[in-house]
């Protein structure tokens, strides 16, 4: 199993009564909350942790895009992408991902990511999320009825980009362009891995299994809430008479390890807190823009009463500590608790890709490196070998992280 | 034969308004037409372009018969009235425009209902109590199917005027030339009655909402019978 080490970039100074005061992190956030200063030490310190996960063995490192956000301060993955391309040499370049629809053209990401997989000489995952109804629909206005038409047109146009041998032109129903011809093209070829986050739809299922695209349950509510998203995925792989190779499925898990039980609860509890009621506090007018979810997928929200309620509590922003650990939000404990855990949960699973989340919501730079070092020395090499009998077709050709888990830091 | 030609609002079609109703018990014959989407049927796919939509509308219209009509178009359909009184003033005897969307204000807004969840959102569109035509519409379809039908009805409406109704029609207003009567909620607080002077002026509704013809039938009826009565 490959692992990777997932940052959010989480502002880290929301106000202790952010969710009392505020209506959302999301979209109409007070831009005052956010101080320059503090947001430049932050930016150093994740760029810093993201390196430091090179450095203790992980597979891969990961970004993500959000905008008008207080948890997420990358609306430009790609520009952190670019910097850890060169400040690394051996783990892969995950970009989870670029919003496809919110690039005009869409030819901007042909050219951004083939520049960062020859800068990172090969070793970028190229991810096209939909994005959430909060990013496209309100904070960049597209619109929510048009927006997968929309992106799906862009990863053709990008999938073609990538790979024509001659400048072609493109007739499209959102984007026309007289002259296709990017430069430079991807290293790999026909162009790196595509893997598409998602949060539950049908046609992503179906989207992925059809494509052999990894498919990235990226959730922020653990193994065990996810174990419907991710029925549902094998089932349709199992439809399209696809194999159930574990390496099509991404993960996203927060962990935190130390060296007993009693003190990763007490080390981890406040950052997830922080996450869970304050990063979280999403305004529920946001989520669901008209349009944005499929008729297929409504109509699925409307039938499973179990998921409203779950996701009732969760929209409350009142999670305490107990519920974050025993609905498995968060993975905590002791290397072996921890080891044990993930197993069971990624062989139940069936993941070949384990995104961890080993930094969240205001846990500082010390307490992240400890966690990610744990991780690296005492979780990772138990669980390297998961899997081992499949191949990854769905891996960078020149990444070649995860070699030296359990070995100290290179 | 029909002479009088409706034009729905942003929270679609249940029944006719008692506004409306009034307009029928006046001697005037009142069509509707069916607009995919609004309907809330399975199979919905929002068309690309805002254009795409005329199409759409086009069609449904055309299916009612030949025209000429008086239209009345309210809240969206008030743009789609207008639009059609200027890309086919041929079928269009005089235009009715009721709180029109096409014109959009970033001065002063109004209040954006797509921003609150779908339950939340029929309250800002009256001044009064939501009627019950809009509480119970697709309720007959049952708990799990009436939920997607709003939705689907949501998702036509919503494409039409995202992210805000602003389609320019203030650059081609001028090409109205029917006569034309133009009323605005005094309490709309989705298009606020301000806007009205972007439409060149407008008879206000004391205490009527966005959705005036349910909040104000009286007033609003008797508004539009005197106007189709001089044209």
């Amino acid at each position: 199993m490959k692992m990777m080490w997932f940052h959010l970039m989480p502002y880290p100074d929301l106000p202790e009564n952010f969710n009392k005061e505020n209506r959302s992190v999301w979209v109409d956030i007070d831009p005052a909350l956010f101080d320059p200063e503090v947001m430049a030490d932050t930016y150093d310190n994740y760029i810093g942790q993201l390196v430091f996960a090179e450095d203790c063995g992980f597979d891969g490192i990961c970004v993500n895009e959000h905008h008008n956000n207080g948890y997420g301060l990358m609306p430009s993955p790609n520009l952190i992408a670019s910097i850890l391309a060169s400040k690394t040499s051996r783990a892969a370049i995950t970009v989870l991902g670029n919003s496809v629809a919110l690039y005009n053209p869409p030819v901007r990401i042909a050219e951004e990511f083939a520049m960062l997989d020859v800068i990172s000489r090969g070793r970028l995952v190229a991810g096209f999320p939909v994005g959430t109804s909060m990013d496209t629909c309100y904070s960049y206005s597209e619109n929510p009825g048009t927006l997968r038409q929309k992106y799906a047109e862009g990863i053709d146009l990008i999938r073609q980009a990538w790979s024509a041998e001659k400048v072609f032109a493109f007739n499209g129903k959102f984007t026309q362009l007289r002259t296709v011809n990017p430069v430079p093209r991807p290293m790999q070829k026909p162009g790196p891995p595509i893997w598409i986050p998602g949060g539950g739809s049908v046609e992503t299922w179906d989207y992925c299994a059809q494509n052999d695209f990894v498919y990235g349950a990226l959730t922020y509510y653990g193994y065990k809430q996810v174990r419907e998203t991710v029925g549902g995925f094998w089932d349709r792989v199992d439809a399209n008479g696809k194999d159930r190779n574990p390496h099509r499925l991404a993960l996203t898990q927060f962990i935190g390890v130390a060296d007993t039980d009693a003190e990763a609860h007490k080390l981890y509890r406040e950052p997830a807190e922080y996450f869970f009621n304050r990063s979280l506090h999403v305004y529920p007018g946001y989520t669901d823009a008209p349009g944005y979810t499929t008729e297929a997928s409504t109509r699925a929200k409307y039938k499973s009463q179990v998921r409203a309620t779950v996701r009732a509590k969760q929209a409350n922003h009142d999670l305490t500590w107990a519920e974050m650990v025993d609905n498995g939000y968060v993975v905590i404990g002791s290397p072996d608790t921890v080891r044990e855990t993930l197993e069971a949960a990624c062989t139940e699973l069936n993941v070949g890709h384990l995104c961890t989340m080993l930094q969240f919501g205001n846990m500082s730079d010390e307490l992240t490196r400890y966690n990610t070092q744990m991780f690296g020395d005492k979780v990772a090499p138990a669980l390297k070998t998961l899997h081992a009998e499949w191949d990854d077709p769905w891996w960078p050709q020149y990444a070649v992280g995860g070699t030296h888990y359990g070995k100290g830091r290179s | 034969m029909a002479d009088v030609l409706y034009l729905f609002g942003i929270y679609g079609h249940p029944e006719l308004s008692p506004a409306m109703k009034a307009v029928e018990a006046a001697g005037h014959n009142v069509v509707v037409p069916s607009v995919r989407g609004f309907d809330g049927k399975a199979g919905f796919t929002a068309p690309e372009q805002y254009l795409d939509w005329y199409t759409i509308w086009w069609d449904a219209i055309d299916a009612l018969g030949a025209g000429p009509y008086h239209v009345v178009g309210a809240s969206l359909g008030g743009m789609v009235a207008a639009e059609l009184a200027i890309l086919r003033p041929e079928i269009v005897r005089s235009v009715s425009l009721l709180a029109p969307f096409g014109i959009f204000d970033a001065s002063n807004p109004g209040h954006d209902i797509y921003a609150e969840v779908s339950a939340k959102r029929p309250p800002y569109l009256f001044a009064k109590d939501v009627p019950d035509a809009f509480v119970n519409r697709f309720v007959n379809l049952g708990p799990e199917e009436f939920p997607v039908s709003r939705y689907l009805c949501d998702t036509a409406a919503a494409n039409m005027l995202w992210p805000f109704g602003e389609r320019g029609l203030g650059k081609r207003l001028h090409r109205i030339t029917q006569p034309r009567l133009t009323l605005w909620g005094e309490l709309d607080v989705v298009s606020p009655v301000s806007l009205a002077q972007k439409w060149g002026g407008a008879e206000v509704i004391a205490g009527a909402g966005h959705l005036m013809e349910w909040d104000a039938p009286e007033e609003v009826g008797g508004k539009l019978i005197e106007f189709l009565a001089s044209h």
